[in-house]
């Protein structure tokens, strides 16, 4: 599903290069529950961004689903992002002005799905997360949980071949956090490939593998 | 199959106008005044158009005057002819009275003097013109009350005169019956025959008409005339009417050229197009600084759009993240700039259409919306949505994803 040969990501911060990543090779299978862990800036967030097609690496090959991102043009980016990728953040990033619903339904409606088959899906999703009554809530209405699972819901819609969440839990406390967990081991179950970054642990060490970071390579 | 339609980004463009109305409004508000202001300056100007054009044209229809003399301004009807020498002969008169009716329809000679005039115990300066029973047709002025002189009249030489409104005025008490009075024109006696229409030109108004022959023989001893008034046969046919005339009067008076003639021809055409000329110029200035107003609301949209655009960076990441291309985000950014555009365009065009109609109802000013400033104005408004949101959308659909998720 995803493989990542001697992928670098350097950044040109003035006159020098700031190397995120050096050199990370890796590969995740379809269905597959991986944890990244690793100290602050060792590279975690860059590496989900190239999986998750936000950025491009400067060297080496990723491919996914078969297909060589490298080489990918913007709009075959997008278009990437919005139909094998669910991204998942750690502020949620949920649009304030509309409902949870049509949250949900965003990325749909970059895909051109028309608007009643939208909102089929997006409330199927809701329920799948667990929050069938509060289609009509706006983001300032729902408590943190709410919010994120609105965020897995949407990040859902487009039926994704990978679910990315870096540190989803990390604006929540323990047991709101842990109730996510919960949801993601579910969608885990019924068979989402699920790529987790994560401070904690213990909710590392849950994950089916555990990639471990270090000053932007894989130890 | 894939792809946002123009319908969800007119949809999510208007829900966030409509998130914010007062901001909104703000926004459209100069392209709101610039469009009602297009439409009520180009209604003002081509209402004082019309005006000048339709009187202009109760001077009389297709109106030529040959003056004696040199030409003087441009003038149609000059307000004082009493102190030139006439040079316009009967034979002048006789050879355009000879002109096919394809040419010209009728004519009437007039010459002026400044006389006395005295009814009862009441004495006034005026101005006496001597013409033919033509004049009323062709300089569109007639009697109001009462009827104009004939033919016979003129060759009897006849003691009667029609009198302007101001000498009536001046002559008879409110409602007097002036029809068949005396009235003495330099101490000679004439009868009454009407009152003629005001004219609000006080040239006309303070004047009495009266025969011509009785003119030549009685007041002036001159059988030329002044002037002589042509009503051509049609508008089309005026400048040809012209240079046959000067021609012919050229070789009577046996002149080399126009440069040397003792006479020359006002021409009703010329004056017009002159007038319109103006008025359109006038119109036009008026347009362009409406326009430029319309541009200065197309700056604001483009300073709110670019405020916005920094404003909702967050929200651009986050629907790049899910799967907005680039052009899509110029599209929403674009359809906003439009649609706000529009929006400020439609209620300008009825502040518009209701301003002009204030000011020709409440305030009396001539003004006639034209359908093509409204459908400009609209245009333009759309036009510049395009432009001046088209810097601010192409800067949102420029962002990187990643940094526009991380903007606080
Ligand atoms: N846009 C950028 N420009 C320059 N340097 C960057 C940029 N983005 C990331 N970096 C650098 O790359 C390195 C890795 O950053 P990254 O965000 O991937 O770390 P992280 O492992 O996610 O850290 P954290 O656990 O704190 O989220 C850091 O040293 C960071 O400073
Ligand atoms: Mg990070």
């Amino acid at each position: 599903m995803i493989e990542l040969i001697n992928v670098t990501k350097e950044y040109q911060m003035g006159d020098t290069v700031v190397a995120a990543l050096r050199g990370v090779t890796s590969s995740i299978g379809k269905g597959e529950f991986v944890s990244i862990v690793g100290p602050s800036g060792s590279g975690k967030s860059t590496l989900m961004n190239l999986i998750g097609c936000l950025d491009t690496p400067t060297h080496g090959r990723y491919v996914l689903a078969g297909e060589a991102v490298e080489k990918l043009s913007i709009d075959r980016l997008a278009e990437v992002r919005n139909t094998t990728i669910g991204f998942v953040f750690q502020t949620f990033n949920l649009l304030p002005r509309l409902t949870a619903l049509e949250n949900v339904e965003v990325p749909l409606v970059y895909a051109g799905v028309p608007r009643a088959q939208r909102r089929e899906v997006a409330r199927a999703m809701l329920e799948r997360v667990g929050l069938p009554d509060r289609a009509r809530h706006k983001p300032n209405e729902l408590s943190g949980g709410q919010r994120q699972r609105v965020a897995i819901a949407r990040a859902l819609a487009s039926k994704p071949a990978v679910l990315l969440a870096d540190e989803p839990t990390g604006a929540l406390d323990s047991v709101t956090g842990e109730e996510i967990m919960e949801l993601f081991h579910t969608l885990h179950s019924e068979g989402s490939t699920i790529v987790l970054v994560t401070h904690e642990p213990e909710l590392a060490r849950r994950a089916e593998r555990i990639i471990r970071m270090h000053d932007g390579e894989v130890v | 199959m894939r792809g946002i339609t123009q319908w969800e980004n007119t949809r999510i463009s208007v829900r966030s106008i409509a998130g914010s109305p007062i901001r909104s409004a703000l926004t459209a508000l100069g392209v709101m005044i610039g469009v009602a202001a297009v439409i009520i300056l180009v209604a003002l100007g081509r209402g004082a158009q019309t005006q000048v054009e339709s009187s202009l044209n109760s001077l009389g229809a297709n109106l030529l005057i040959v003056y004696s003399g040199e030409p003087r301004g441009t003038a149609l009807v000059r307000s004082n002819t009493a102190n030139i020498r006439p040079t316009l002969s009967e034979d002048d008169l006789a050879m355009i009275r000879a002109l096919p009716p394809e040419l010209v329809l009728l004519s009437a000679p007039a010459s002026t003097a400044n006389v006395q005039l005295k009814f009862e115990n009441r004495n006034i300066a005026a101005s006496v013109v001597g013409t033919g029973p033509e004049y009323p047709e062709i300089r569109n002025f007639r009697p109001i009350y009462g009827s104009f002189f004939t033919e016979i009249d003129v060759e009897r030489r006849s003691a009667v005169v029609l009198l302007g409104a101001q000498v009536y005025r001046d002559l008879f008490d409110p409602g007097r019956d002036p029809v068949g009075e005396s009235v003495r024109i330099n101490g000679v006696s004439y009868r009454v025959l009407g009152v003629m229409e005001e004219k609000g030109s006080a040239a006309q108004d303070s004047s009495v008409l009266i025969p011509i022959s009785t003119f030549q023989r009685r007041v002036s001893g001159d059988s030329n005339y002044a002037m002589i008034s042509i009503q051509a046969a049609s508008s089309e046919v005026m400048r040809e009417v012209q240079s046959v005339i000067e021609q012919q009067i050229l070789r009577l008076h046996r002149l080399p050229s126009m440069e040397y003639a003792d006479f020359y021809i006002a021409n009703q055409m010329d004056l017009l197009s002159t007038v319109a000329g103006v008025a359109g110029t006038f119109t036009l200035l008026l347009a362009s600084i409406a326009g430029i107003s319309l541009v200065v609301g197309g700056v604001g949209i483009m300073n709110i759009m670019l405020v916005s655009v920094t404003e909702r960076t967050r929200e651009i990441g986050v629907r790049m993240a899910l799967g907005a291309r680039p052009r899509d985000i110029t599209a929403q950014f674009l359809t906003e700039a439009v649609v706000l555009a529009i929006g400020g365009g439609i209620i300008g065009i009825a502040l518009g259409i209701t301003g002009s109609w204030v000011a020709m109802n409440m305030a009396r000013t001539a003004a006639e919306v034209s359908i093509f400033s409204v459908v400009a104005a609209f245009g333009f408004s759309v036009l510049i949505g395009l432009f001046f949101g088209g810097y601010p959308a192409w800067r949102a659909s420029r962002l990187d994803p990643i940094e526009a998720l991380r903007y606080e």
